[in-house]
């Protein structure tokens, strides 16, 4: 992603219709979970497509946010809206501590490390079964939600907050890259150490991309406890980062709005398939190695942006 | 006599078992022009590193401007006034001619790079300054030019431009002239010239004449060691520095 | 906790750390020539346990399966590399990430088409089920066998890096392909060995372990956190950081699971990050 998206208008008009429609096309439920994990996904995008860096740990920080506003509406009976926003901001400041951490390290290592940390927090929800449910998750949240006064108890009503939070989102990841923040990042994944040369303090701004990609992750997760009425352990389980990366690369890393086009595939093809062939997973493996073969831009169509990211690293390496 | 502008004491630098630079000395005084020549692999670009923080010595002391700067990192050197171009090209290549500009400006007002709400293009003293610089550096007919696509002379003029978009107290260029045609050198070398009045340069250059008229002052290097220093009149007919070049039967 | 009890702790510790180190060292000299950590890694190890458990069902003879196991993985992964593999080494490394990713996740589903996603258990060699007597305190010979022949392979695969030809080509390359390349010896081929030989080595601890913990479709996700967990204390790329940090972190697992038994698994992880924090390149790492 450059710090000019060609047409980020278009790319906006064609998101805000895609999801107007989707309701029509999907049922409400499977349409609020499409949401959930687009803007889940959205932290993979920000992460590899803007500054390059490779996570397989998204799902810890959207684990966490789960978790946190699970806490928060069972047991401190706040509203939907500061849950939601203390769950982002501890996926936020967990990203940014583990971050400040792993970012000085580079390239194979710091995607190890995302990975052995996601590991690690589901390890942690086991840990501290009192607190966490542990293996069982955490139940007992009061199932009827209220959002400044409207309900959003009903399958369309859901969709709609889900879709809304979806889309602030979007924008604000779209109005990052196009900013001066969003020009660094950028700078730092064509050439770190020119970026560094130039006087970026470059373990500081990958710090900040890598918090606020948790910080969106744990959005999501409190969109996902918010929508199911518990937290399931598997928020925080590996399979989740996996799936958020996923979702990431067959939508396309190159814009936004691929995190929406990959989780509307994915999750429409899991449900269609999982019934007629539980091995279906197999088959998005086969998608993925064609995809980085011969499609890296995913599905977005962003693939000359991404091979110019290609291009740049085999002119370095 | 002013103090200088960096003081490089007894600097070493080892890789593994290979000690690439023993025991350096070096100060620079501001608004002069200061050459570093020697044969290939003397350890020019590695002293480079070692000065602007890329690579830490594993002994000695630099200090620039007052500043203790042995340790610093290369980005909190920056911010202290240093700035270097790349020996081997080392641009966003992705990215236009004017954007590259931009970016090495914008990183002089270190609180802009944070902002995350509005476009970069709002700022109109920072376009000015990407103009006043592609001038410079003769670059303004390519502007919008995706810099992979610049031919060599182009990309090497632009590496000066990122150094200088820095206005630094001290420069680094490392071989800017490299594989620039006649009328290219001929420019840049006016332009390298004409920065003495701004800030103090250290120059690796290979190109003889260049680096024989611009001059102030010359630092020959071999085998990570200092073997002459003085004015290009004396350089010239050096005896050691003769040998160095080109072998001890000469 | 007594003194015998922490000793016999220490034991057990250095047992699992051997099969750790069996885990790792393949993903280890992986990355050390090849420059990139194989996501697949952990399925290489889940494919060899299965067919273990296959090989021990239709034919009771463990040793069948302790020879086919480590074979069929490293002929696979010769597949995989020369198939997939070799079309990733220009592209960025996380090409090559996401392409074993894939071909984890591939496997995984393979596994549980053929063998359905529930566990199963897969009997210890009868000539190996007895029990040893170390004091007051029963050890299963089976578990001793294993760190005699992880201790073994340790050796093996020292004098092999240290001592032969192909050794000193694979640590020449370690340092850089390219130049290895120039010197006329065929990159391609050491790297496709490499691969073969790391997938193997997994393998082997893949069909070592079946017996002591059964197998079951998850284990590879386990495996490969274990794996990198070892690599990063230990320090990646040495044979010697693969056996330090597999004991080690044999020893926190052994230690942590008489002190606190559901942190046991957190407490590797949290080892990790503070080896991260104090020396970033791990105990014996160089990178």
């Amino acid at each position: 992603m450059h710090a000019t998206e060609r047409f980020p208008n278009l790319a906006t008009a064609i998101v805000l219709a895609a999801l107007v429609v989707l309701p029509f096309t999907v049922p409400a439920t499977l349409a609020s979970q499409i949401a959930i994990f687009a803007t889940g996904a959205l932290s993979v995008v920000l992460l590899l497509g803007a500054v390059g860096l490779l996570s397989f740990g998204q799902g810890l920080y959207l684990g966490v946010g789960a978790y946190v506003c699970g806490i928060l509406v069972r047991d401190a009976g706040i509203g939907l809206i500061p849950a939601l926003l203390v769950a982002s901001l501890s996926g936020a400041v967990l990203a940014g501590l583990l971050g400040s951490v792993i970012v000085r390290r580079h390239g194979v290592y710091f995607v190890m490390l995302t990975l052995a940390f996601a590991q690690m927090g589901y390890f942690v929800v086991l840990a501290f079964k009192s607190v966490t449910g542990g293996e069982n998750g955490l139940s007992g949240l009061p199932r009827q939600f209220d959002i400044l006064g409207l309900s959003i108890a009903d399958p369309l009503s859901m969709y709609g907050f889900m879709a809304g939070a979806f889309f602030l989102v979007f924008l604000l990841v779209q109005r990052v890259i196009a900013s001066p923040f969003g020009s660094v990042l950028a700078a730092i994944r064509e050439n770190e150490p020119r970026s560094e040369a130039l006087g970026y303090p470059v373990a500081r701004y990958k710090t900040a991309a890598v918090a606020l990609a948790g910080g969106i992750a744990g959005l999501a997760g409190g969109l996902h406890v918010i929508f199911l009425g518990f937290v399931p352990p598997s928020d925080i389980e590996l399979e989740m980062s996996q799936r958020l990366l996923v979702i990431a690369l067959i939508g396309g890393i190159g814009s936004p709005g691929g995190a929406l086009i990959g989780s509307a595939f994915y999750t429409i093809v899991s449900e269609a398939l999982s019934e007629i062939w539980p091995r279906w997973m197999a088959l998005i493996a086969l998608l993925l190695i064609g995809l980085v073969l011969f499609l890296p831009g995913g599905l977005w169509s962003a693939g000359r942006r991404i091979s110019a990211l290609f291009e740049r690293k085999i002119a370095h390496d | 006599m002013t103090d200088p502008i960096l003081i490089a004491d007894s600097i070493d630098v080892r890789f593994g078992d290979f000690q690439a630079l023993s025991g350096f000395s070096l100060s620079v005084q501001p608004g002069t022009i200061h050459a570093l020549i020697g044969p290939n692999g003397a350890g020019k670009t590695t002293l480079f590193n070692a000065l602007t923080g890329a690579r830490k010595p594993s002994g000695g002391r630099i200090v620039f401007d007052g500043h203790a700067v042995t340790r610093t990192s290369v980005h909190r050197r920056v911010h202290y006034g240093m700035s270097r171009s790349f020996q081997v090209t080392a641009l966003f290549a992705a990215l236009t001619v004017a954007e590259n500009l931009r970016l090495a400006v914008q990183a002089r007002y270190a609180s802009e790079g944070w902002i995350f709400w509005r476009s970069p293009h709002r700022r109109h003293d920072i376009r000015d300054e990407v103009d006043a610089l592609l001038a410079e550096t003769f670059l303004t007919d390519r502007a919008d030019t995706r810099t992979g696509d610049l031919s060599h002379g182009g990309q090497r003029s632009l590496e000066i431009g990122m150094a200088l978009a820095g206005r630094p107290k001290l420069i680094f260029l490392d071989e800017p002239l490299a594989g620039m045609g006649i009328d290219d050198v001929h420019r840049t070398k006016g332009l390298i010239d004409s920065l003495r009045s701004r800030m103090a340069v250290l120059l690796i250059e290979h190109n003889m004449s260049v680096v024989l008229d611009i001059s102030d002052r010359i630092t020959v290097m071999a085998a990570g060691r200092k073997i002459a220093e003085d004015i290009p009149a004396k350089i010239r007919t050096d005896p050691a520095v003769r040998t160095a070049y080109l072998g001890s039967t000469a | 906790m007594s003194a015998q009890l922490l000793l016999f702790q220490v034991l057990n510790g250095v047992g699992i750390g051997m099969i750790y180190f069996l885990l790792s060292v393949g993903l280890t000299l992986i990355f050390g020539l090849m420059r990139f950590v194989n996501f697949a890694h952990g399925a290489f190890y889940l494919v060899a346990a299965y067919i273990a458990y296959a090989v021990v069902i239709w034919t009771g003879s463990f040793w069948w399966a302790l020879l086919l196991g480590p074979a069929i993985v490293a002929v696979l992964a010769l597949v995989i590399e020369r198939l997939l593999l070799r079309h990733t080494y220009s592209l960025p490394h996380e090409a090559q990430i996401l392409i074993t990713f894939a071909v984890a996740l591939f496997l995984q589903e393979m596994v549980i088409l053929i063998f359905t996603p529930l566990g199963h258990n897969v009997p210890v060699p009868p000539a190996l089920s007895g029990v040893l007597f170390l004091g007051p305190y029963v050890y299963p010979a089976y578990r001793l066998a294993v760190v005699g022949v992880a201790a073994l392979v340790a050796i093996m695969l020292w004098i092999a890096i240290e001592r032969t030809k192909m050794g000193s080509i694979l640590r020449a390359g370690s340092e850089s392909a390219e130049m290895v390349g120039l010197l006329g010896i065929n990159v391609d081929r050491v790297f496709m060995a490499t691969f073969a030989l790391g997938a193997a080595l997994a393998g082997l601890a893949g069909v070592l372990v079946a017996p002591l913990r059964g197998v079951e479709p998850f284990m590879s996700a386990e495996a490969l956190g274990i794996a990198f967990v070892v690599v990063v204390v230990g320090g990646l790329g040495t044979l010697s950081g693969a056996l330090v940090g597999g004991i080690l972190i044999g020893l926190v697992q052994s230690i942590m699971s008489t002190l606190w038994p559901e942190g046991a698994q957190l407490m590797i992880y949290a080892s990790m990050a503070l080896v991260i924090l104090i020396r970033p390149t791990g105990l014996l790492g160089r990178i």
